[in-house]
């Protein structure tokens, strides 16, 4: 059941200009999180903002003392003000929300597939995926530059093979993630059996939902939606799926995901 | 205009609802009564921020709630509005979501059930596009075990004049109200109003004349948002409506005037986040408040604000929370009517 704290920042460290790791104690959301879920936010006292923000749960950091990890990038004012929040300030936080990921079917491989900040929801799948003595996964990662890719040393110290891709061309390869994932999925180097999990912005996810399609390989993608209550009462971020008889539905991505099988939504 | 005489008499029974009638140990008696309507205490959850009230049982006890609205009920079960549905705006935020609901006939197999012991008052809010609509779908709500109350949803568009607002037009009001009146005539009526409109009251008198029990005041107001940088709406529905700490004032004022004006008993809501808020609603008249866009950021906020209120009583050395409804204290010579210009 998800809880709401007070939950007290332990550490907040910049990583590079926008990007920011806070670590939070809220032992009940710790011991309770999966890999793919969330918790919600309140950045700064008062009220304004007005609205917590969803964000997912990067890690839960080992140890007994119920620490979680949120990897965020300043995107609005909502993570400016969240970036100054001090040491020792409580956030008000909500979770864990959403239903996770589906871990693979033994056998399988996963690629993890990640655009910008969509890399905050991975760290905690690959330890899952490790405790569950999954094989390693591979990581396919782009941003717009290389000052953009962040959290590669947590990949690199669990041996994750990384396949980079940025726009500018600053570092990897230059240009989108789907040019790294169409030779794993099709070439002759292609990966035995792989299951595709992707996080990023919503251009992405089709693109990457679409090739998979194509491809014929599971693939759950994790959507990120304007999301006021986190919790499925205000119907306010719906995704649209594909249509019945009755016209369009709509389902929420706080409590029917954040996670969803390609072909399951239409972004 | 004032109420026929002997009208209430006319219903089978007068539900009094859940919970304590006399003063909890501590002295303070947070029990309201609201016409035919009694709640445990002034705080009740608004239409569409509590789903069915299951959804929030994971963050608070329901049974100390006075009560909660239900999501607007049709007579069919609807999708809602395509997304983006909502934006968040200064200290509000703006929503369409297209009324979407599981209609009133699910409503009464899947939700309701699990609501018979959970010792609040479960209020249904209706809607329909058309007048016809309203009617059947009250009709099917009103022998239904457990319910408390109805709460008439004015600001759908009506399909039949051109999709105005129902709310916007007092013959209208009256005619609809008037009608889900008869079709409805056991649980207590509640006529929730819109802000659209160029003067409350008259949409308060109308709603009373039709034979509303209580007012429930305001809907959102209609608002919008644009993003430069695709010079488009925020919306997908252009429109929406706006709520949150930032309508406060304009919902405070309109509650004032049609507690001055209109002689029903009222339930005001409008950008509620804190007891003072609350207790400011009820010295302007507000018998009970509604507590909505609160529920989005803080889930259990509206029992933390039962139990604020009660302590803020004992601190003020007000016995029962009742006396505090209308008793704001206006210097003479204070006026009611919005000052010219």
């Amino acid at each position: 059941m998800p809880s709401d704290t007070a939950a007290p920042v332990i550490r907040h460290e910049a990583l590079g200009r926008e990007h920011f790791l806070l670590t939070l104690e809220c032992p009940a959301i710790a011991r309770q999180a999966r890999a793919g879920q969330f918790v919600m936010i309140q950045t700064r006292e008062g009220r304004d903002p007005l609205l917590r923000r969803p964000m997912s749960i990067c890690r839960v950091v080992p140890g007994r003392r119920g620490r979680i990890e949120i990897l965020y990038k300043v995107v609005g004012e909502g993570t400016r003000y969240l970036s100054q929040q001090p040491v020792g300030a409580a956030l008000p936080t909500l979770g864990p929300l959403g239903i996770g990921f589906r871990l693979p079917p033994e056998g399988s491989r996963p690629i993890l597939v990640s655009g910008g900040i969509g890399i905050a929801i991975f760290p905690m799948l690959v330890e899952s995926l490790r405790a569950a003595r999954r094989p390693t996964p591979l990581l396919v990662y782009g941003a717009r530059a290389g000052g953009d890719l962040v959290a590669l040393g947590f990949f690199r110290k669990r041996r994750v093979p990384m396949h980079l891709a940025t726009e500018d061309g600053s570092r990897g390869t230059k240009g989108f993630v789907t040019r790294l994932l169409e030779p794993l999925l099709f070439g002759k180097g292609r990966v035995e059996r792989p299951e595709i999990y992707a996080c990023g912005p919503t251009p992405m996810l089709r693109a990457v939902g679409e090739m998979a399609l194509r491809a014929g390989v599971p693939c759950q993608l994790a959507l990120e939606s304007q999301m006021p209550c986190g919790i499925g009462v205000c119907l306010g971020c719906v995704v649209r799926c594909p249509a019945d008889e009755r016209g369009p539905i709509f389902r929420r991505v706080c409590t029917e995901g954040p996670v969803f099988e390609a072909g399951e939504v239409q972004m | 205009m004032r109420r026929k005489p002997g009208r209430v008499g006319r219903r089978r029974s007068v539900r009094l609802v859940a919970g304590p009638t006399h003063p909890r140990r501590d002295g303070v008696d947070l029990s309201v009564q609201l016409g035919p309507l009694r709640l445990k205490n002034p705080i009740v959850a608004a239409s569409g921020t509590f789903g069915y009230g299951t959804e929030l049982a994971p963050y608070l006890d329901l049974s100390e709630l006075g009560g909660f609205v239900t999501k607007g009920l049709s007579l069919k079960p609807r999708r809602g509005n395509a997304p983006p549905r909502t934006c968040e705006t200064p200290s509000g935020m703006l929503n369409a979501i297209g009324l979407a609901n599981v209609g009133v006939e699910a409503f009464l197999s899947e939700k309701l059930p699990a609501l018979r012991d959970c010792d609040t008052a479960v209020i249904a809010n209706v809607f329909g596009e058309t007048q016809d609509e309203y009617v059947a779908v009250a009709r099917r709500l009103d022998g239904a075990r457990g319910l408390a109350a109805l709460e008439l949803n004015l600001s759908c568009p009506n399909t039949e004049k051109g999709g105005l607002a129902f709310g916007v037009s007092p013959p209208v009001i009256r005619e609809v109200v008037s009608a889900v009146r008869r079709a409805a005539p056991n649980l207590p009526l509640i006529v929730k109003l819109t802000p659209n409109i160029t003067d409350v009251a008259v949409a308060g008198v109308a709603a009373r004349e039709g034979g509303a029990d209580i007012l429930s005041l305001v809907n959102t107001f209609l608002g919008m948002a644009v993003d430069l940088r695709s010079r488009r709406p925020v919306l997908d529905n252009v429109v929406g409506g706006l709520s949150g700490p930032a309508i406060k004032p304009l919902a405070l004022y309109m509650v004032h005037r049609v507690y001055r004006e209109v002689g029903l008993p009222v339930l005001g809501m409008g950008g509620i986040s804190g007891a003072a808020d609350a207790l400011e609603f009820m010295l302007a008249g507000s018998a009970a408040v509604q507590v909505g866009t609160l529920n989005f950021f803080e889930p259990a906020g509206s029992v933390r604000l039962v139990r604020d209120i009660e302590a803020w009583c004992r601190r003020a050395g007000v016995r029962a929370v009742r006396e505090l409804t209308g008793s704001l204290r206006i210097p003479p010579g204070g006026a009611v009517a919005p000052p010219a210009g």
